[in-house]
């Protein structure tokens, strides 16, 4: 036991009686508290909510802040515009500032057709269905029969949801009240609007690319995002959205050829906004329509710059459409990339097949499972045209429809 | 939903019509034009492909000041120099004051043939922007282009069609002068709607559609071939009667333990095995000890 020393001037609420030590642990300097983040549990990080909570679930609690969310467009852009809304919308509901750009829809249109959010309800999703618990053995005991040992497992929980509630629930059929739209500032970034000018420079970005790294790095600058800016005011977040990026209304033929000749304009444009992401208090969701870039060598370096990094499938149109195994959700959810900040290994989700609904009132991502087949002959066929083998004619000749029968 | 399209209701759109080598989309294109003015639209047609002769076959000519066919045909590129209409001329400023020229009372329809053409002698992020630039621009109602999808590349295609607010793909049709067409069309909303149609088109340009292709209705029939009942048409006997039921209900089976059995068995955590015994009626169960009455 140290002598006790008598410090003068420290608080001694931080001394208990036994206590008789000076030593005082050393508070964490500087945690920045902004409105709407949160700092992470597993690596102190500050969190900001995507608006899909169960988005959030899986990529780790939330967006980091200096990072980009990639998110890989489905064929008619339908739903990842919808998480670009949700992202937005989140920003104005925190009361943060928006940098929006986009080259085929006017960012004022984009602006207008956020959803409403649900302000007075605190939980809005069931909860969680618990595993039975030990205090009730009466009602447990006269379920089952036979297989009682198996009472107490859990049911299996396809809902992702975590215990802390982070981020809101907007309406879909509703739009934004154009007053809280208003309270939140809005940069915006118009293709079209900007005149482009050809650059000296022979770099490896295309002009609309520059133009947006540069008026996005003004505004950071400018608007004082940046960490090292020694602003005594409140500190906020700067949530960035860019829509179709690669699309060739951004005057990238990245989609449109198979070899593109500005192979490296997008790569080149996403090293320099997450080197300027990492120096600034801002977020980024870069929606990307991959299914119309071919060269899969591309995608994937597009994919390894960007920190987080999902892709949506929607079975609009396909042949998943009819498949009965699909009929509860819109489409599927991949799940590319998970950050590694500050660390060796990431928090990857455990389940990998993923499926998600919009609905009314949100928008859920669930794990996919089978549920139990009765019948004889229809596991068969829903494995072979879950993997696609119609076509492929594999050694059990279970492949065309008419030997299905055939149950080894 | 090609009737609908057909008629021409949606205006600041732009309908693609895809279409391959082994059918051509070129008589459905002509349709369109023909469906415009009969309700008396000012139509201006780019024509790269064929001639204003073989294009105006069998087009409703009553009053051809309203189709202005700007020839692309003859000289595309402008080697020579004459007034025609060049590829070069693509783009927004030159599109609207050709079609301002010529119509002034209200906006036309612009119908080009084809882009295909446009593709190959320009880039294909340029025709996409002029593209997104006359759908949100006021000169031009409607732009309806052919595209035939085997001459590009998928991503051009891909490109091109991601812009389009309907497109129709063309494909052979089981019987010879029949054809199946794919629609896609998104609504304002961002809704998206699909349909397949099979139709035929008459010699005075008129669509006929007919019922959807007979191939879907194939497979609804086979899940309900399977789900015959296998208990109906045996030799002996499945059912149970009323007593029969409360006999097999009332059966002892073999692993049911007492209620306090389970209970312990479901919730022993503890980590050790506890030996539960629970005698038998042939168990000779004494609980005293036989070495009790030992007197060491």
């Amino acid at each position: 036991m140290a002598a006790p020393m008598d410090s003068v001037g420290k608080p001694s609420a931080d001394r208990s009686a036994f206590n008789s030590t000076s030593f005082q642990k050393k508070t964490r300097s500087k945690l920045i508290s902004i409105p709407g983040t949160r700092p992470s549990v597993q690596n102190g990080q500050l969190l900001v909510s995507t608006g899909v909570t169960s988005l959030d679930y899986l990529i780790g609690g939330g967006l980091a802040v200096g990072t980009v969310l990639l998110i890989e467009e489905d064929r008619y852009d339908s739903y990842s515009r919808m998480i670009f809304k949700y992202f937005l919308a989140e920003g104005v509901v925190c009361r943060h500032e928006l940098f929006v750009a986009a080259a085929q829809d006017n960012p004022d249109d984009i602006l207008q057709e956020l959803p409403a959010p649900i302000l007075d309800d605190v939980a809005i999703h069931k909860p969680v269905d618990q595993p039975r618990l030990s205090c009730e053995p009466q009602d447990s005991l006269d379920a089952m029969k036979i297989a009682w040992r198996y009472q107490n497992l859990p049911k299996v929980q396809s809902a992702l949801a975590s215990t802390s509630r982070f981020g809101h629930y907007y309406d879909v059929s509703k739009t934004m009240e154009p007053e809280i739209r208003q309270a939140a500032k809005c940069h915006r970034f118009y293709l079209p609007e900007h005149p482009t000018q050809s650059s000296t420079t022979h770099s490896p970005m295309i002009e609309s690319y520059s133009a947006l790294l540069k008026s996005l790095q003004e505004v950071i600058h400018r608007e004082g995002f940046d960490i090292a800016a020694s602003m005594p005011k409140s500190r906020n977040i700067l949530r960035v959205g860019l829509h179709s990026l690669g699309s060739a209304l951004w005057g990238d033929d990245l989609s449109c050829h198979d070899n593109p000749r500005h192979s490296h304009a997008l790569t080149t444009f996403l090293y320099g906004l997450r080197a300027l992401l990492r120096s600034s208090l801002a977020v980024a969701v870069v929606t990307v329509p991959s299914h119309l870039i071919q060269d899969r060598a591309l995608m994937g370096s597009i994919t390894r710059l960007c920190d987080n990094a999902i892709a949506l499938e929607s079975f609009k149109g396909s042949e998943r459409e009819t498949n009965p195994l699909y009929k509860d959700y819109h489409g599927l959810l991949h799940v590319h990339q998970v950050p590694h900040l500050n660390c060796l290994a990431s928090q990857l989700p455990d389940h990998k097949d993923l499926a998600f609904k919009l609905k009314r009132k949100q928008f859920t991502i669930e794990r996919l499972h089978l549920p139990p087949d009765l019948s004889e002959t229809v596991s068969r066929v829903s494995r072979g045209e879950l993997a696609g083998a119609t076509t492929v004619a594999s050694a059990c000749g279970s492949g065309t429809s008419g030997t299905k029968h055939l149950d080894f | 939903m090609l009737s609908e399209l057909l008629q021409g209701t949606d205006t600041g759109g732009l309908l693609i019509i895809q279409d391959s080598s082994s059918c051509t989309g070129r008589h459905l294109l002509k349709s369109f034009i023909n469906a415009a003015l009969n309700r008396e639209e000012n139509i201006h047609v780019l024509g790269f492909e064929v001639s204003e002769e073989e294009l105006g076959e069998g087009l409703n000519t009553s009053s051809p000041q309203r189709l202005c066919f700007h020839n692309a045909y003859s000289d595309p590129l402008g080697w020579t120099d004459h007034l025609t209409f060049t590829v070069h001329q693509f783009c927004l400023d030159e599109l609207t004051h050709l079609v301002k020229q010529t119509s002034q009372s209200k906006p036309a329809t612009l119908v080009i043939d084809s882009l295909s053409w446009i593709l190959r002698h320009l880039s294909p992020p340029a025709v996409c922007k002029t593209l997104q630039q006359l759908k949100r621009g006021g000169a031009v109602r409607t732009i309806i282009g052919l595209l035939h999808a085997d001459m590009h590349q998928k991503g051009t295609v891909g490109s091109v069609c991601h812009l389009a607010t309907s497109v129709i793909n063309v494909a052979p049709g089981m019987k010879g002068d029949e054809a199946v067409a794919k629609i896609t069309k998104r609504s304002k909303s961002g809704k998206v709607m699909q349909c397949e149609e099979i139709f035929s088109i008459k010699d005075d340009l008129t669509v006929i559609v007919q019922s959807k292709p007979s191939h879907l209705e194939h497979k609804q029939t086979d899940p309900e071939e399977q789900q015959m009942d296998p208990t109906a048409n045996l030799t002996f006997n499945l059912r149970l009667s009323d007593t029969e039921r409360k006999a097999k209900e009332k059966l002892a089976l073999p692993f049911v333990f007492s209620k306090a059995k389970k209970t312990a068995l479901l919730h022993s955590g503890q980590g050790s095995g506890r030996i539960l015994y629970e005698p038998d009626a042939n168990d000779d169960y004494d609980q005293e000890d036989p070495d009790d009455d030992l007197d060491v």
